[in-house]
């Protein structure tokens, strides 16, 4: 009887966990085809069109933002004179 | 197409650097921003243009060893080598606030009262949540060991079952010191004492949170087939740097919790 009900135990564990993870495919092969193709294109880049775009917006917040503390450390280092 | 005839990597040239080092000068000049004139938009940009760069950074790391096939032992060993030293280097970041621990408490001042725990401190009971904090970070380097033997001996499911379980126990440790944090009876601003107490405890908790931010990573990794039982250097780093944080904690429960009271 008790065989019986860790046995019961045992399978509800495993289709617990196996059922929730049948969505996962093994999708590297896909992904080494992807990123080995000779197409010249630098690895940061090569994974498609978000890829670009999430450079650019990076790039653009970065380089931009920096201007922000040149601009504040010009007005901090002549300070206003005082009447 | 021309081919390498060593074992080596020869990166291609990334943006990645420029922009790590500017979101640095972003989050630095966005803390003076915020002491100085109450301004928190640079930081928030510094924070945001950071977050951006590591996750692209190592985004291309995952693309140029499983998936362009970069990581040769050589390489492997070189990445070894560099999570290392990285380690070393965080250990000796942590030197410094346990010297300055154990400088204001071997010799406590006369402003102290001239002893330690200082007068009108009163604190935590180390064998409350201190000690069930302890067991929850060994209990969570023990499921770490579980995964990477599960996947050593290919066992995808065990595999993601324990690091399910590490992240938790993890979680569980974060979740409890803020509870303790927000319920302490001293703060920061108590003496010496709150100081090296928040100081330290503050940057293991967030070592803690960076670690299991490591390896939940791991755990998406594992899912989608990355790792295989004979090369997985991610984990094993992320591993590594787990039980760096684990050990940490035993240094500041024995001295800071047990020790200091």
């Amino acid at each position: 009887m008790l065989q019986n009900l860790l046995a019961l135990r045992q399978i509800t564990r495993r289709t617990i966990s196996t059922a929730s993870l049948r969505q996962f495919e093994n999708k590297v092969p896909e992904k080494q085809k992807l990123f080995q193709e000779d197409n010249g294109i630098p690895v940061h880049l090569k994974g498609g069109i978000a890829d670009a775009v999430l450079y650019r917006a990076t790039m653009l917040l970065t380089i931009g933002g920096t201007a922000y503390p040149i601009y504040l450390l010009a007005m901090a280092s002549f300070p206003k004179k005082q009447i | 197409m021309t081919h390498q005839m060593h074992a080596y990597h020869m990166v291609n040239p990334s943006p990645w650097p420029l922009t790590g080092a500017l979101s640095a000068l972003l989050i630095t000049s966005g803390l003076m921003m915020w002491f100085h004139s109450n301004s928190i938009f640079l930081l928030v940009l510094g924070l945001i243009t950071n977050i951006l760069t590591m996750f692209q950074w190592w985004r291309d790391i995952i693309r140029e060893g499983t998936f362009q096939g970069h990581h040769t032992p050589i390489v492997q060993k070189g990445l070894r080598y560099g999570m290392i030293l990285f380690i070393i280097s965080e250990v000796l970041f942590f030197t410094g606030f346990f010297w300055a621990f154990y400088h204001s408490s071997l010799v406590p001042t006369t402003e102290l009262g001239g002893y330690w725990p200082p007068a009108g401190i009163k604190p935590l009971n180390p064998l409350e949540v201190p000690l069930l904090n302890t067991a929850v970070l060994l209990a969570s380097g023990v499921s770490v060991t579980w995964a990477h033997h599960s996947i050593l001996e290919k066992d995808r499911i065990n595999a993601i079952q324990a690091l399910i379980v590490t992240i938790s126990l993890g979680l569980y440790f974060t979740l409890l010191q803020i509870m303790e944090y927000y319920e302490s009876p001293f703060t920061i601003a108590d003496s010496v004492y709150g100081s090296t107490f928040f100081m330290a405890t503050g940057f293991h908790g967030f070592h803690v949170i960076i670690g299991s931010s490591f390896l939940f990573i791991c755990l998406m990794r594992q899912l989608k087939f990355h790792f295989t039982s004979n090369h997985h250097f991610g984990f094993e780093a992320a591993a590594w740097y787990w039980h760096f944080v684990d050990v940490v904690w035993l240094f500041l429960y024995v001295s800071i919790y047990w020790w200091g009271s």
